[in-house]
Parts: C-alpha cells; sequence; structure tokens
C-alpha cells in the first residue's frame, strides 16, 4: 500500500471506529413497525373497552380513575397497555439483538447500557407522573402525557443510536401536545402516534440500514 | 510539505493506536473489555499499545473493583486529545492535497 492510500485507510478506520464505539447500531427496523402494529391493536382495544364499559359520551373530560365505577375500565385499559409495551419491548430486544448478530457486532455494550439509561429516565419518570395524576387530570391529558414522555424519552436515548431516531421522539411529542388540544380525537392520536408513527420509522430505517 | 510531517505523530503510525484514540476522542474513557471488543484485538497486543500510549502520556489509567472484578478504565488526557486532534489535521492535509 502506499503512503496516500494508507492515510486515507487511516481516516475510514477512525472514522468507523468513533461511529461504531459511541453508537447503538443495531436498532432493529422490523421491530418498530411490530411494535408500531402493536399499538394499533392496542389502540383498538382500548377504544372497545372505553365504548364497552359505558363510559359517558365526553370520557376524555375526567379523569380516568375517577369513581370506584371506573376501576374496572382503567384496570383493563393498563392490562392493554402493559401486553402492547410488553410484546413490542420484547420484539425489539430479540430483533436487535438478532440484527446484532448478523452483522457482527455485539448487541450489549457500554453503549447498549447509557441507551437504555437515557430512555428509561424519562419513560420511568412518566410512568410515575401518570400514576400520580390518573386519578386527577383528564384522560385525555393522561394518553397525552404517554406520547410526551415517551418522544422525550426517545430524544434521550437517540443520542446513542442512529440519527433519525431523533425526529422520531420530536414527533411524538408533538404529537402529545396535539392530543392536549384535541381531547375528543386522543385515542385516534395515540394510535397516529404510537402505531403509525413506529411504523414508518421502522420502514425508513429497514430500508436504510437493512434490519 | 515539511510541516505537515511536523504535525504527523510517530505515536498514532499503528492502527491499533490509532484506534485505541479514536475510540477515546469520542467516548472520553473505556474500560479495557469493551476496548478489546470493538477495537477487535487480542488482550496482549492491546495491553502493549495502551501501554505506550500511557507512557506517551495520551491517556490514562484508573483501575477499580466492580463487583468485585478487575476494571481497568482508560481515559484521553488532555495532551493525549490535543495530539490525536493535530494528527487528523496532518492526515487529512495529507489527503487533500493530492
Amino acid at each position: 500500500m502506499n503512503q496516500p492510500d494508507q492515510h486515507l485507510e487511516d481516516i475510514k478506520v477512525i472514522k468507523k471506529l468513533m461511529e461504531e464505539s459511541s453508537r447503538f447500531l443495531s436498532l432493529s427496523g422490523i421491530s418498530g413497525i411490530i411494535a408500531g402494529l402493536l399499538a394499533i391493536a392496542g389502540a383498538v382495544v382500548a377504544k372497545l373497552i372505553i365504548t364497552g364499559t359505558f363510559q359517558p359520551e365526553d370520557w376524555y373530560s375526567t379523569p380516568f380513575a375517577s369513581d370506584p365505577a371506573a376501576h374496572r375500565t382503567v384496570v383493563l385499559l393498563f392490562a392493554d397497555m402493559a401486553v402492547v409495551l410488553v410484546l413490542s419491548l420484547a420484539a425489539a430486544v430479540l430483533f436487535s439483538s438478532r440484527k446484532a448478530r448478523k452483522s457482527g457486532h455485539t448487541a450489549w455494550t457500554h453503549i447498549t447500557r447509557r441507551m437504555l439509561a437515557s430512555l428509561f429516565i424519562p419513560l420511568v419518570t412518566g410512568g410515575l407522573f401518570i400514576l400520580i395524576t390518573i386519578g386527577r387530570v383528564p384522560a385525555n391529558v393522561t394518553i397525552a402525557s404517554t406520547l410526551i414522555f415517551y418522544g422525550l424519552a426517545v430524544i434521550s436515548a437517540g443520542k446513542f443510536t442512529l440519527g433519525e431516531i431523533h425526529w422520531l421522539g420530536v414527533l411524538e411529542v408533538v404529537t402529545g401536545l396535539i392530543c392536549l388540544l384535541l381531547p375528543e380525537w386522543s385515542i385516534l392520536i395515540w394510535a397516529v402516534g404510537f402505531g403509525a408513527m413506529h411504523i414508518v420509522y421502522g420502514l425508513l430505517m429497514h430500508l436504510r440500514y437493512k434490519g | 510539505m515539511k510541516k505537515v510531517l511536523g504535525n504527523f505523530n510517530k505515536a498514532f503510525e499503528s492502527r491499533v493506536r490509532l484506534g485505541i484514540m479514536s475510540v477515546l476522542a469520542v467516548n472520553r474513557s473505556m474500560d479495557f473489555i469493551s476496548l478489546r471488543e470493538v477495537l477487535e484485538v487480542t488482550d496482549g497486543n492491546l495491553a502493549s499499545h495502551l501501554r505506550a500510549l500511557e507512557e506517551a502520556g495520551y491517556i490514562s489509567m484508573q483501575k477499580s473493583f466492580i463487583d468485585r472484578k478487575p476494571n481497568t478504565k482508560y481515559t484521553i488526557t488532555e495532551e493525549g486529545m490535543n495530539n490525536f486532534t493535530r494528527h487528523l489535521r496532518a492526515l487529512e492535509d495529507l489527503i487533500n492535497k493530492q
């Protein structure tokens, strides 16, 4: 190898190492699509729970856990959301470790740990916020806070992975704010935020980074 | 041309050393195991290059215990950062001159 070629090769190696050592590159697009589909299914079930438990027409303007009669609705909705969350996380772990294995990377590194810490700090804060306020704020505010806190969590974790996810986070926050302004559309907006946006993001990632 | 070569740092001639500096420049500090994973080199090879960079004053080493297991962490020094940046700029200049 002659000198100039070697220098160019040096630069390439430096760039590759800087990128690989500071970013989680194995986040799978397929798991984004699965999370989106699960969210839409979850939103349909939520809509059925709300209409099936004889909630008033303007259910969104009163708190979810306002009176003992509404407790059953809250428990069902929590179960619904928990299933969506757990299955989405499982898909993310499964497909991301598969992607890592395929491309010869290690999925569990110091970056993964840092990324998860910055994901879960806003996410757990949001969870606690919702638990504390659920009996006191209108239902649409609770729905909006899931979008807002999730968006902030994605923005914060996005620093450790590929750039595009940052915009997914920003859009989730914006969707959450819209949800505050249009309470009667809460469930539909939630389905767009967690469903449609994840599917579009997952497709883009899958086409762009193959996997 | 002479000036460019003047900034060219002999300490970074080895790929492994260049790799160590690249990784520490963006992560500030990293433990031995993670470095070995990222750079895909053997223990002995990595250790000898780390020692050379430490002797040059470009990186520093902290030994500690995590869950009773020894953990060696390496951090880039200010001098190391300055020299690495200068070396990068020299590399870029050389390529742009063609």
